[in-house]
């Protein structure tokens, strides 16, 4: 079960227009995990990350340093699609990151801990904690920090689509647990020659115009009743052929 | 083949793939199927729960998308999720009784119109803690008897280990990023059964045969051969299609 300052954190995400307004949300974030700071760097293609939350230049610093060297607990969460829990940097043996291991002994962070943001193979990026002082995160600490990469990767998908009035998404959160949803983003990535990500997007922002459930949309397209164009519309016949480059 | 021959069969192909390199949801689809066989059921679901303490299907006996959306729909209501939250089996539940649909509206229905019967529901235990469940149905109006439940929990015991066994996640030093790499893993797949599906122009559950036919018999872990797909580094001309494709 998640806490109620995270409860809290969640309920600000989904208030917020937009990712600008969002450091007090940080903050706020990084005191209920109990850490220093935290940032939140986007996949953006390619390896370059785009730095989306920073709360203070320490976060700030190591995510830079990570990312400028290619290896840290970050590349390696979001390469291994599992969360990296580090409790005391000094503790790690060199030859894990050995440029890293050098570098990272000027900085001001002493434990850090990354959290890979993404649904299967759609990498959207990582969410990272930074702490001055070594030790441990408490489960249900780890259960919040999985909980919020898990809500600001939604976020990242689904942010060309605005809601109702800047609200709730197109979808519901559980849609993702159907295997259907899954399955239709392959298929619009092939139809559509794009990537997983710009196929969910795609395909949530047809279900937002048309106002059905993204489920029912992508069973349609799984059973070949409905295929997208280019824009996201389709309609609702099945094309054997796409007469689009 | 009797019982006991059966079992010995299970429990060495359990040991071989515990000590070696291997792919959980291939493990566990192939413990779904040996569930199968063993409890005389129609289908078994592996199901575990997420970060928000939603149950996810990892693997079932069966990989058509109309038995993995079945389980998938006891993600908020079902024995599952009961026998998730008391950490209790849940046995021989009758889907019939009109308490059955109205306690699971959803669920219930959808059951017996995939022609099952009854249904069960064991925990997958870990020190106290529960990650999951087994969730077995049947076509047929034969009780599971105690020493049926037993074995059904030992199957349930076994997935458990599999899942924190995962040799692939040398630096996962956590028992919570195990059980997300194993989601994630999942997920994936179905991704990919898209991707190909669209590519040969057949149904995903055909792409899913053709893939995992190909990937065994090339001893690539599912897993890992899906991830290459979904990033684009791995060439699915060489995998032998569906006899149905053109």
């Amino acid at each position: 079960m998640i806490s109620d300052g995270m409860a809290e954190v969640l309920r600000l995400l989904q208030r917020d227009e937009g990712f600008d307004a969002a450091a007090d949300v940080a903050v706020l974030a990084a005191v209920t995990l109990g850490v220093t700071g935290l940032t939140v760097s986007l996949a953006t293609g390619g390896d370059r990350a785009e730095l989306m939350w920073c709360t203070d230049d320490a976060a700030g610093s190591f995510e830079d340093l990570q990312f400028t060297l290619g290896e840290g607990p970050g590349p390696e969460a979001v390469r291994g699609d599992a969360m990296v829990l580090v409790p005391d940097l000094a503790l790690v043996r060199p030859e894990r990151w050995p440029a890293l291991s050098v570098e990272a002994a000027g900085l001001a962070a002493r434990a850090v801990f990354c959290f890979p943001m993404g649904i299967g193979a759609i990498r959207v990026g990582v969410l990272t904690l930074v702490r001055r002082t070594a030790g441990p995160l408490t489960d249900g600490q780890v259960g919040d920090a999985q909980v919020l990469a898990h809500a600001l990767a939604g976020r990242a998908l689904g942010s060309v689509v605005p809601g109702p009035n800047g609200a709730a998404p197109a979808d519901s959160a559980d849609a993702l647990l159907h295997a259907v949803v899954h399955q239709a983003t392959g298929m619009v990535s092939v139809q559509l020659d794009v990537s997983l990500p710009q196929a969910l997007l795609r395909l949530r922002a047809h279900a937002y115009s048309s106002g059905r459930p993204l489920t029912d949309v992508s069973r349609d397209v799984v059973a070949r009743r409905l295929r997208l164009d280019l824009n996201g519309n389709g309609d609702g016949n099945p094309l054997p052929v796409s007469d689009k480059d | 083949m009797a019982r006991e021959q059966q079992l010995t069969k299970v429990f060495v192909e359990v040991a071989d793939s515990l000590i070696d390199d291997f792919d959980l949801i291939d493990f566990l689809q192939r413990l779904s199927e040996r569930c199968v066989e063993l409890l005389d059921v129609a289908a078994c679901g592996v199901l575990l729960a997420d970060e928000h303490d939603v149950l996810q299907v990892l693997a079932a006996s069966d990989e058509n998308t109309r038995l993995l959306e079945l389980f998938a729909l006891q993600h908020d209501q079902g024995p599952c999720v009961e026998c998730y939250r008391s950490g209790r089996p849940r046995t021989n539940i009758d889907l019939a009784d009109p308490n059955a649909s109205q306690a699971w509206p959803q669920f219930t229905p959808a059951a017996l119109q995939s022609g099952f019967l009854s249904t069960n529901a064991i925990p997958m235990r870990l020190r106290g803690r529960v990650i999951g469940a087994l969730g077995l149905f049947q076509t047929r109006d034969s009780a599971l008897s105690d020493a049926d439940t037993a074995l059904a929990q030992a199957l349930a015991d076994v997935a458990t280990i599999a899942i924190l066994q995962q040799r692939t996640l040398a630096h996962s030093e956590t028992e919570r990023g195990q059980l997300q790499y194993a989601l994630t893993s999942r997920i994936v797949l179905e991704q990919v059964k898209g991707i190909l599906a669209e590519r040969w122009q057949v149904t995903p559950d055909q792409a899913f045969a053709a893939f995992r036919a190909y990937a065994r018999s090339h001893h690539h872990q599912l897993s890992h051969l899906a991830r290459l797909i979904a990033d684009g580094e791995f060439d699915t001309d060489q995998i032998p299609r569906s006899p149905r494709h053109r």
